[in-house]
């Protein structure tokens, strides 16, 4: 085995539980949620912070998971893809992506679902200017994008609950 | 006998009938769990005492390797097996039969494996690769077509003493007849790029052996059963004893269409640990050890006469194969079919030279060298309009193929949509008022607009014996329908497709319907996700079967409820009326009527469909698919003339699609297949320089974001392909074909300058209109090289 | 095998201060500099990690006196939305908003775009635009001692500054610029969006009259640091924006760059966007 001299302990909130988990002190937050948590939803697409696959909400803010440091995150609340839906029904913006024909291969879907969370709290009623821009970091080879927007677009003007 | 009349008198009735799922649009079925992070995709597989491989690359374009010392990486605690040629039977594949899975003597490209690991975490596996020492004697490197060519260059593969491997020539008409026949000829020499899938989830494979050694893999392959084929002779594995299972993957493209030394490499790990061996690539090792689009250099010719008639194509292609071949190297198979058919040319003349350089390789990719050659054939076009004085609208309605024309290269168009698409692109765009050829300005911003079609097969493309595929369907107790079918889902939408075929058939809501196609120990034979073929031919597999079950099922309930079976009918999963729509009992009922009383019997179906096209011939003429898909692009573009930034401000499509099935599903299809063909257009390359990859970075390897995301119009044709399910043609690779080309002609329109190489970006652009402004002969601009600061 | 075995977080900056006594160990803040190396597994990994952000006295903007404050760990998101930066610091708010995209912005630093010190950090060009200083803290004997450093003389080379290896950033100063100031701000790239800039440049003008009583002009990833234009200033001060002057500013500002090629640009072309962009905007401000 590597010499891994340490082992953090580390206590957080995910999707509204609590839980603690044992890493690496180099451990990033994606390792954590992936291969500690097994929450497999969010997802690697480069680990360099271009591509907005492993978008999380840390303490409410959008941010790529795969640039945070597991060991920061110790009291922070968190949120994934797992997070969002509830009682067996999906949030109202995986349901828009669902309908709106947004999700083909479904690699960059998580993070641009949360990437919208994000938008939607801080602007419930985004022009298409303004979710270009809030999704301006989530890469998406198969879809183009335009049905992408038009999920998001289509909350804005039905609005959606926020939590 | 092969069967193509799928419409049967029985269904003639319900035809006029309005459908309850075709052309509708309805969302992907496996979308709910890839919008919830269920969908387990291959890396978020963990099996149980599962290693982690990983593979150590030459990182030298051209190398002999003289002594490889694993002894370090052994002794590594968690290290399992580290593997060299040495260690395992060198079984030479690929199309040039020219590469194996790890190397031995010589390496000719950066991404040469030569060495792997395996270990019980990624960490280790990593660490130990850094600790194999290879020590290599340096080879001249062939960094580029030009030097592979000239005399005395080094030889690559002995095999190929010049360095030429493969030619593809084809010939129809006779261009010298061609040339005389015309009055205007034009000639350009057009480089095309490399680009790369940049599949948002990376590559990867599972393999893991039972007790008995029957290996199974999850495997991205997007043509299983050519794949296992294909394996099996690599890993000396037979091929009944290899299971391929297909998670959910993270784009496609074309890129799983080959095997790659990968997937044979983490075998061979998971039988030397006997464990469960999972590889998966980072980024870099995407961008730089899988294969990508070829670059090409083209030279074309071509004529018309003074009233538009177009007389000859004359091709002259080079392709930089890189240092191993893959199926990429056979493109020329589909350009060819573009030079010889996009518009109607009496006389066509296509010579291909197949290079081989140090240069990392290619393989297939969306279009495989369809948008190459449509890119320089579009522009001509707009060269030869000029020339005659007509607007390029016009010059392309003056050559479009009617339905019912065989083309130079004998293929039947039996439909084609091609003048109403170039009719429905134009109006859509405002043609006529936006497609100027006013006076062009030097200094600031310049507007312009560019059209492009298509030409690509859109049944099917017969290039091996059979290219057919099965279906096996059952309906069970509760009324709920099992397709397995051949036919895999790359995130293009076949599974949902084949659903609602099935549905609608059935009379069943889609949610009744299980799809299994990912598992080729259940699911029949299938050539493979490529030449658009998925809905053609897996749908009309699908419908066959499921119109076959729906005559089972009528007969039986029409026994059961003393009617006749011509006056009843199947809708909402139940036996209705046929005149009233009155439900009459549930399906699930009759089916177990059938099999607790009556006869004995179930309700399943088998089907296996082989479209009605034909291996060409020698010539490579002749009928390959059975329908021919086409389309329009209009661009419109905004050119910064001081800075040469283009942006796409619209794009109108047209495709005949014979029918829309899923209009969700193939709006999706077409605009993303723009965007990738904007990244193609503007601003993606992958850049190897003396055989090293320069950019392998989302940062430098520039794909589309949001933010360029144009305004798209989309329109379909529906010609009602006689052969096609419901009329239905392929069209997943064509909406990426014209963009480029769409877009230079809009940038020409625009600036006045026609630029023969891909990508436009800001820089080359300038570049090229300082050089016609006469400002500075551009050459201090373009060609850069090194690492970039920050 | 290099690998992170420790992830320190102190709260004070004088016990960061301590930590980071030689130099040893990496300062971290955003991570969006360090993670993708770390990740690349290209560069040796520290064994020790130092997270500045859980000192209170680095985080968000305030006034101090004649001068605005922000703290090295004020992230780009922040910058962008802040009030008062948006109608005091002229171009830096936009810049800072022009950075990647809002999963790096929520987490990059100001601080760490200026310690990792690229050419084509954008927030260095509007820092230059406004005389900013950073000031820079490490631990003396009778506990933290501060010093200031013009943001001109803080980059010494691509990824390299004048910090030393016990220094922490600890902030950024300036004056608010008057009402009687314009400023103009762009970066160039291939993307509007996620791009890093080919080149980058900026300009403050205070005009009475229709005459430039004072320029400052700075260009970013045209040199081996961001770069201030005293060449270009020189040309506009006390002039009125003409087209020759505008014209003679550009030809200054080309003359006065250093660029380099690379597989982003080349070296020309970065020269002619860079007066390209200068133009544009000094006859925005003629327009005016
Ligand atoms: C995908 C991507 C896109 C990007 N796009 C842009 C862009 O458009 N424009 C741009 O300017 N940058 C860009 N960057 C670079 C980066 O985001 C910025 O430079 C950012 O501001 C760095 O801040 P940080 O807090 O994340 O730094 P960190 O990564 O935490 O640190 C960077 C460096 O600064 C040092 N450091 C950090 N804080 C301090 C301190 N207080 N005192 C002393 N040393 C310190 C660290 O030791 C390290 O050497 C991009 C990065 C990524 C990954
Ligand atoms: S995986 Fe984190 S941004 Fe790509
Ligand atoms: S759906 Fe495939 S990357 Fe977005």
């Amino acid at each position: 085995m590597p010499q891994v001299l340490d082992t953090l302990d580390l206590a957080f909130e995910v999707n509204g539980d609590a839980v603690s988990v044992k890493v690496p002190p180099g451990a990033t937050l994606l390792d954590a949620l992936r291969d500690a948590l097994e929450l497999t939803g969010t997802k690697l697409g480069c680990g360099e912070g271009e591509c907005g696959a492993c978008s999380v909400l840390l303490d409410g803010r959008v941010v790529n998971s795969c640039l945070v440091l597991a060991a920061e995150c110790a009291g922070a609340k968190i949120v994934t893809i797992e997070g969002l839906a509830a009682n067996g029904k999906l949030h109202a913006i995986q349901q828009a992506f669902v309908d709106q024909g947004a999700i083909q291969c479904g690699f960059c879907t998580p993070g641009m679902i949360m990437a919208t969370h994000a938008l939607l709290a801080d602007n419930p009623t985004p022009s298409e200017a303004d979710a270009k821009r809030a999704l301006e970091g989530n890469l998406c080879r198969c879809t183009g994008y335009r049905k992408i927007l038009d999920a998001v677009l289509s909350l804005a003007n039905g609005g959606v609950a926020h939590d | 006998m092969i069967r193509t009349d799928v419409a049967t008198e029985a269904d003639a009735k319900r035809t006029t009938k309005e459908p309850s799922f075709i052309g509708k649009r309805v969302p992907k079925l496996d979308a709910p769990d890839k919008a919830t992070g269920l969908a387990r995709y291959l890396d978020d597989i963990k099996l149980p005492r599962m290693l982690y491989g990983k593979i150590l690359f030459s990182g030298r374009p051209h190398a002999r390797i003289v002594n490889i010392d694993t002894a370090a990486a052994k002794a590594l605690n968690g290290v399992r097996a580290v593997i060299t040629a040495d260690d395992i039977e060198l079984v030479p594949f690929g199309f040039g039969s020219d590469n194996t899975a790890l190397k031995k003597g010589t390496v000719t490209c950066v991404r040469d494996e030569v060495a792997a690991v395996a270990a019980d975490t990624p960490q280790i596996a990593a660490e130990a690769i850094k600790l194999i020492r290879v020590t290599y004697e340096d080879l001249p490197v062939v960094a580029s077509v030009a030097e592979a060519l000239a005399d005395g260059a080094p030889v690559i593969h002995e095999k190929a003493p010049n360095n030429i491997p493969f030619n593809f020539d084809y010939l129809h008409g006779d261009i010298e007849q061609g040339i005389a026949e015309s009055d205007v000829i034009v000639e350009d020499t057009f480089n095309l790029q490399r680009v790369t899938h940049c599949c948002l989830g990376t590559s990867g494979i599972i393999a893991e052996f039972d007790a008995t050694g029957k290996l199974t893999l999850h495997s991205l392959s997007q043509v299983p059963f050519l794949y296992t084929h294909d394996l099996s002779r690599i890993i000396g594995i037979p091929p009944q004893r290899i299971r391929v299972i297909q998670p959910p993957i993270g784009g496609g493209f074309g890129s799983k269409l080959d095997v790659h030394p990968f997937e044979p490499i983490c075998v061979f790990l998971a039988k030397a640990t006997q464990r469960p061996v999972r590889m998966h690539f980072t980024r870099e090792e995407e961008f730089f050890a899988t294969p990508t689009r070829q670059p090409m250099i083209i030279r074309l010719r071509s004529g018309a006469k003074k009233d538009g008639t177009f007389t000859f194509r004359d091709v002259k292609m080079t392709l930089d194969n890189g240092g191993r071949t893959s199926w990429g190297a056979t493109t020329p198979w589909i350009s060819m079919r573009t030079f010889s058919s996009l518009y109607r040319v009496p006389h066509v003349r296509q010579d291909v030279d197949v290079v081989y350089t140090n240069n990392i390789y290619a393989c297939a990719f969306r279009g495989y060298g369809n948008p190459q050659a449509t890119f320089t054939i579009e522009a001509q076009i707009d060269s030869l309009a000029e020339k005659i004085g007509m607007d390029p609208l016009d010059i392309r309605l003056k050559n479009a193929q009617e339905p019912g024309e065989t083309t130079g290269q004998g293929m039947v168009l039996r439909t084609c949509g091609l003048a109403e698409c170039l009719d429905t692109a134009a109006r859509n765009a405002g043609w006529e008022v936006k497609h100027s050829g006013a006076q062009k300005p030097t200094h600031g911003i310049a507007r312009g607009m560019g059209m492009a079609s298509l030409f690509h097969v859109g049944g099917g493309a017969k290039i091996y014996r059979s290219d057919g595929c099965g279906t096996m369907l059952k309906v069970d107790d509760f009324g709920g329908v099992t397709v397995q079918t051949g036919s895999s889902e790359i995130g293009q939408g076949s599974e949902t497709v084949i659903a609602q075929i099935v549905a609608e058939e059935l009379g069943l809501p889609i949610a009744n319907i299980r799809i299994i196609n990912n598992d080729t120990a259940l699911t029949p034979w299938d050539v493979g996700v490529h030449a658009s073929r998925t809905t053609f031919i897996a749908g009309n597999s699908a419908l066959r079967a499921a119109r076959e079950a729906r005559g089972k099922l009528l007969d039986a309930a029409a026994a059961m409820l003393k009617r006749d079976a011509d006056e009843i009918d199947l809708a909402d999963g139940k036996v209705v009326d046929g005149d009233t729509g009155e439900p009459l009992e549930s399906i699930g009922k009759v089916i177990r009527g059938m099999h607790f009383g009556g006869k004995h019997e179930l309700v399943m179906t088998t089907d296996f469909y082989e479209p009605p096209s034909k291996a060409p011939d020698k010539e490579q003429k002749g009928d390959i698919s059975a329908c021919y898909a086409f389309g329009t692009h209009v661009a419109e573009v905004e050119v910064d003339l001081d800075t040469g930034v283009v942006k796409v401000l619209g794009f109108s499509a047209a495709h005949d699609v014979g029918r829309v099935i899923n209009q969700l599903g193939i709006e999706g299809q077409v605009e993303g297949g723009i965007a990738q063909g904007i990244g193609y257009a503007l601003s993606e390359e992958l850049k190897v320089e003396g055989g090293y990859v320069l950019n392998p970075t989302f940062t430098d390897y520039k794909l589309m974001t949001t933010q360029e995301l144009p305004e798209i119009k989309t329109a379909f044709i529906e010609t009602q392909d006689p052969a096609g399910p419901y009329g239905a043609k392929g069209i997943a690779e064509a909406p990426l074909v014209p963009v480029a080309a769409a877009i230079a002609n809009a940038v020409y329109n625009a600036t006045g300058v026609r630029i023969t190489e891909l990508p436009l970006t800001p820089e080359r652009v300038l570049a090229k209109l300082q050089e016609a402004r006469g400002d500075k002969s551009g050459e201090t601009y373009g060609e850069t090289c090194g690492q970039p600061h920050g | 095998m290099t690998v992170i075995q420790e992830y320190l977080a102190p709260r004070t900056l004088e016990e960061l201060t301590r930590l980071v006594g030689d130099g040893e160990a990496a300062i971290y803040a955003g991570g969006t500099d360090l993670g993708p190396r770390w990740n690349k597994d290209v560069v040796e990994k520290p064994a020790t990690v130092i997270d500045v952000k859980a000192i209170a006295e680095l985080h968000g903007v305030r006034v101090d006196g004649e001068e605005v404050v922000i703290g090295a760990c004020t992230l780009m998101s922040q910058i962008e939305a802040d009030p008062m930066l948006r109608k005091s610091a002229g171009a830096l708010a936009p810049a800072a908003g022009r950075v990647a995209c809002p999963q790096i912005r929520n987490r990059a630093t100001i601080g760490g775009n200026l310690c990792n010190a690229s050419p084509a950090a954008d927030t260095a060009v509007p820092l230059i635009l406004l005389d900013a200083e950073v000031e820079l803290a490490s631990v003396g004997d009778d506990g933290v001692v501060r010093r200031r450093v013009p943001i001109t003389e803080f980059f010494t080379g691509p990824g390299s500054t004048c910090r030393k290896p016990g220094e922490v950033l600890t902030c950024v100063r300036f004056k608010p610029l008057p009402d009687t100031t314009s400023c103009a701000w762009d970066k160039f790239g291939t993307r509007p969006a996620m791009e890093i800039a080919v080149a980058s440049v900026g300009v403050m003008l205070e005009q009475a009259d229709g005459v430039v009583k004072r320029a400052r002009v700075g260009y970013g990833s045209v040199a081996p640091t961001p770069l201030r234009g005293h060449k270009a200033e020189a040309e506009l001060a006390g002039k009125r924006l003409t087209a020759e002057v505008i014209e003679r500013v550009t030809a200054a500002a080309r003359d006065e760059i250093n660029p380099i090629s690379d597989v982003r640009a080349g070296a020309e072309y970065r020269r002619t966007v860079i007066g390209v962009m200068l133009g544009r905007m000094l006859n925005d401000a003629a327009g005016a």
